[in-house]
């Protein structure tokens, strides 16, 4: 039988593991040493020992560390989804959202990678050509819209990432909120709402917090969308200009685009995004530094997916700010009657899931309707 | 301007607020016995099991008093000097006032039966009561603890002070309570059984009445919640009485109607009163009945300067009755009444169309209207929805004229349930655009109600000893 909201049985404050206890800095720990090899095996001297993530692939029958990591990726979400369904399972939408997550990652992020090389060439050292990962967009996934990458990939694959990155993505965001991808399609968001549910209540709410993570995020993004134009103009100028060329891809640690993948996909999403679960909440990565969500936060804002929030019957209880991965102090807007729109939500339905007044409701509706719809409660009369 | 607010509370500080927004200049004094900083008292519950930390249900980040610049006090007011215009306080200075606003809130209704004093014996209302349900179920704090200044108050408290914290049974059982039980059926009662019910316990719940909550619900409702509580393992003790305490320093027995039952916690939740005892002497203008400080339309005392709102103000009920209102958003909106009302705006607390919410276990409730009071020419349409979802939905009509919605098991918008009210909508009116209330979260099953049910006749209800009149808003 479905009941909205949670059962108030949660003991989350009572369980150390949960509240920044030893447990969790020692899964930090684990979570980022291990990133820490996964991103810089090359460097830290481990390659062919018992340390090196590619011995860990083929003593497991993988063709890569890259496949290895989505097995496990794969394997953390199921279990996580599973834990996940026990606490909030009473929900429709949160088993239908996180039903679609897991298979998203398990299909489209792992399986196919996998086996579609196999159908297409018979030449291992073109394996890379069709591993491709339909569930991750640029400029989340930055490689896809590069020169190189778009030449090399078949077409039908190249119009998929262009199409995918620079129609559909922002187009769904503007009608569905950028939900649809980092709360149903992301892997990085699976993650975290499945193998990072359980901590997902340290994600901080501050007004600190929130300034931190509007400088950031844009930061990132900017960077992200500049050093893609720089690439595209390396590809057409920069056979006459050596040392741009030699700045932008020249492929020394420093060049840009190395940096950008050590910087922001290694450190930023890997080692800092994912191993800090345990201490900061599931999203930092989401939250700060992902350029996808940044950008698609902005079609958002722009758009219909928003908060519904009934007038006068919040109780400022809290637990729809507590329970956010995002740090929207939700209660902000629901002690003061606001339906809202906030460009980091990423829809996970938690905040209405929780609320134990029914006081929230997230929806897609043209503002004006739902407006004359829903009136103000004139009971303070001046 | 000098304006002391007595009370930290949600009538309080939305007060407060709403007076800095108008006057940047306005010197402003918090008065708390209770706490340091304004937190949430509807969401204690979810800090005993564990769900929030003390953290958690404060509203507003803690520099709030330093921002906005309002002095903190953290005394017991004793009393009044209206013609000096000052505020006595307990071991301090009194503090002098151009307008002073009451918002001290209530208290609980003490236990009217012997042995209440015991160990373990003890309310689920203030920050103290907090924490002493903590110690008793789990032997301390959640992890977060408690907050900064927590026993500030002692200084000034007294023995029988709400904000005193009662001594916890834990020491004496070595542990947890193995009989735990809760008197009184109403949303106090069934929070306090509930977080029994997530530290595994199962607890004993004595209601007066014969089935829960009579104010708020029907016969049927009642029953369904009744049911929600026994599957969680709640023994329920309906229609039984409580006539003593037993125990030799801590509690070890209760005796009810039918017998004695082991009981080594008892959380008395017999409902509030107001927190006025200290202006008995002060000239202040009290309700014969409830206690309450009688205010006019702008929440004014009978004294020009002193203000009043939230559960310690005895306001005017449409029925013309006079009594408190002890609810969060109607101590929210009191507050800023009295705020705009103390800087001299023609403020006007208006009651109007009642509304609220709860959670019952896992059980959604949203009332609006008239309900349970026994209008004129009384008839009601009644559903019950029994498949995917869950739920029941009660209309109350007044001859025609639809008044009041009870729901069960869904969730509702009950701004436009009050628009229809005003309205003075049909019930087949209602019933044809139930759909525009819908507030379930997403992809949850649309209640289908089918035609011949849609077509149904309210049916007419016995008239009930007294009815009131439905207003027209």
């Amino acid at each position: 039988m479905d009941q909205q909201g949670q059962n108030g049985l949660l003991a989350t404050f009572r369980e150390p593991w949960r509240t920044r206890g030893a447990v969790a800095y020692g899964v930090a720990a684990v979570l980022i040493g291990f990133y820490t090899l996964m991103y810089f095996r090359d460097h830290l001297g481990v390659e062919g020992g018992a340390l090196d993530p590619e011995t860990w692939a083929s003593a497991v029958g993988l063709r890569s560390r890259w496949l290895f990591y989505g097995a496990l990726y794969s394997v953390a979400m199921v279990g996580g989804a599973i834990y996940y369904l026990r606490r909030h399972g009473n929900s429709r939408y949160n088993r239908i959202r996180i039903a679609v997550n897991v298979a998203v990652q398990v299909v489209l992020a792992f399986t196919l990678p996998l086996v579609m090389p196999y159908f297409f060439t018979g030449d291992p050292n073109q394996f890379w050509k069709y591993e491709y990962y339909f569930s991750y967009f640029w400029p989340l996934d930055w490689y896809k819209l590069h020169p190189g990458s778009l030449q090399n990939v078949p077409v039908v694959l190249a119009i998929y990432s262009i199409v995918g990155a620079l129609v559909a993505a922002p187009l769904l965001a503007y009608f569905f909120g950028k939900r649809w991808y980092c709360s149903w399609v992301c892997g990085c968001g699976g993650l975290a709402n499945t193998f990072g549910d359980p901590w997902r209540h340290l994600t901080s709410s501050s007004t600190s917090s929130w300034r931190f993570e509007k400088r950031a995020i844009h930061t990132v993004m900017f960077v992200a969308i500049l050093s893609t134009f720089l690439l595209f103009l390396d590809h057409l100028v920069g056979g006459r200009y050596a040392t741009f060329h030699h700045v932008v891809d020249g492929g020394q640690w420093w060049s840009m685009k190395s940096l950008y993948g050590y910087v922001v996909g290694a450190i930023l999403a890997g080692v800092i995004g994912t191993g800090l679960y345990p201490l900061l909440g599931p999203r930092v990565w989401c939250r700060n530094f992902c350029p996808m969500a940044a950008l698609l936060g902005l079609f958002q804002k722009l758009g219909r997916f928003r908060i519904a929030v009934k007038p006068g019957m919040c109780i400022s209880c809290g637990n729809c700010t507590t329970y956010c991965e995002m740090g929207i102090d939700v209660r902000s807007y629901a002690q003061n009657d606001e339906s809202f729109t906030r460009a980091a939500c990423v829809g996970c339905g938690m905040c209405a899931h929780v609320c134990p007044r029914g006081v929230l409701k997230l929806e897609n509706a043209p503002r004006l309707n739902a407006d004359k719809k829903r009136v103000g409660l004139p009971i303070v009369d001046l | 301007m000098r304006v002391v607010i007595v009370g930290n509370g949600v009538a309080g500080i939305e007060a407060a607020l709403a007076i800095r927004a108008r006057e940047p200049d306005a010197d402003v004094t918090i008065v708390s016995e209770e706490s340091d900083h304004f937190f949430s008292r509807t969401a204690l519950m979810w800090v005993v099991s564990g769900q929030l930390s003390h953290r958690c249900i404060e509203p507003h980040e803690r520099d709030l008093y330093a921002r906005l610049r309002f002095t903190r006090v953290r005394r017991r007011a004793t009393g009044i000097d209206l013609a000096r215009r000052e505020l006595r306080l307990a071991d301090a200075e009194p503090l002098p006032y151009d307008r002073l606003l009451i918002a001290c809130g209530s208290k609980p209704r003490p236990a009217p039966w012997p042995g209440a004093e015991l160990d373990g014996v003890g309310h689920f209302v203030t920050l103290q009561d907090l924490e002493w349900l903590e110690e008793e179920l789990h032997g301390g704090p959640s992890r977060g603890g408690r907050p900064p200044n927590a026993d500030a108050h002692l200084a000034s408290t007294t023995p029988d002070s709400p904000y005193r914290r009662r001594p916890s049974g834990w020491k004496a059982r070595g542990g947890p309570p193995k009989h735990p039980v809760v008197v009184g059926g109403g949303l106090i009662g069934i929070e306090a059984v509930e977080v029994m019910v997530a530290k595994g316990l199962r607890p004993r719940f004595f209601v007066r009445e014969e089935h829960f909550w009579p104010i708020a619900l029907d016969p049927r409702e009642g029953a369904w919640i009744a049911d929600a509580l026994a599957a969680h393992g709640v023994q329920m003790h309906l229609g039984e009485n409580v006539h003593a305490l037993h125990g030799d320093g801590a509690v070890a027995r209760l005796a009810g109607d039918r017998g004695e039952v082991p009981c080594d916690l008892c959380v008395v939740a017999i409902g509030v009163v107001p927190n006025t005892a200290w202006l008995e002497e002060s000239g202040l203008e009290l309700d014969p009945r409830s206690r309450g400080l009688v205010v006019d339309e702008h929440q004014r005392t009978s004294d020009p300067h002193v203000f009043a709102a939230g559960d310690c103000a005895a306001v005017r009920w449409f029925d013309g009755s006079r009594r408190p209102e002890p609810l969060w958003y109607t101590g929210k909106f009191q507050g800023r009444v009295a705020a705009r009302a103390l800087l001299g705006d023609p403020a006007r607390y208006e009651r109007h169309v009642w509304f609220n919410s709860a959670k019952l276990m896992d059980v959604e409730y949203t009332t609006a209207g008239l309900v349970n009071l026994g209008v004129e020419d009384e008839r009601e349409w009644f559903f019950e929805e029994r498949g995917a979802v869950r739920s029941t939905l009660r209309i109350v009509l007044s001859g025609e004229r639809v008044v009041g919605f009870n729901a069960l098991g869904r969730r509702w918008d009950h701004s436009v349930w009050i628009r229809w009210i005003e309205e003075r909508r049909s019930l087949q009116h209602v019933l044809a655009h139930l759909d525009e209330s819908r507030f379930d979260t997403e992809l949850v099953p649309p209640l289908k109600i089918p035609k011949d049910l849609r077509k149904k006749p309210a049916e007419p209800r016995a008239p009930s000893a007294r009815t009131v009149a439905a207003p027209i808003y």
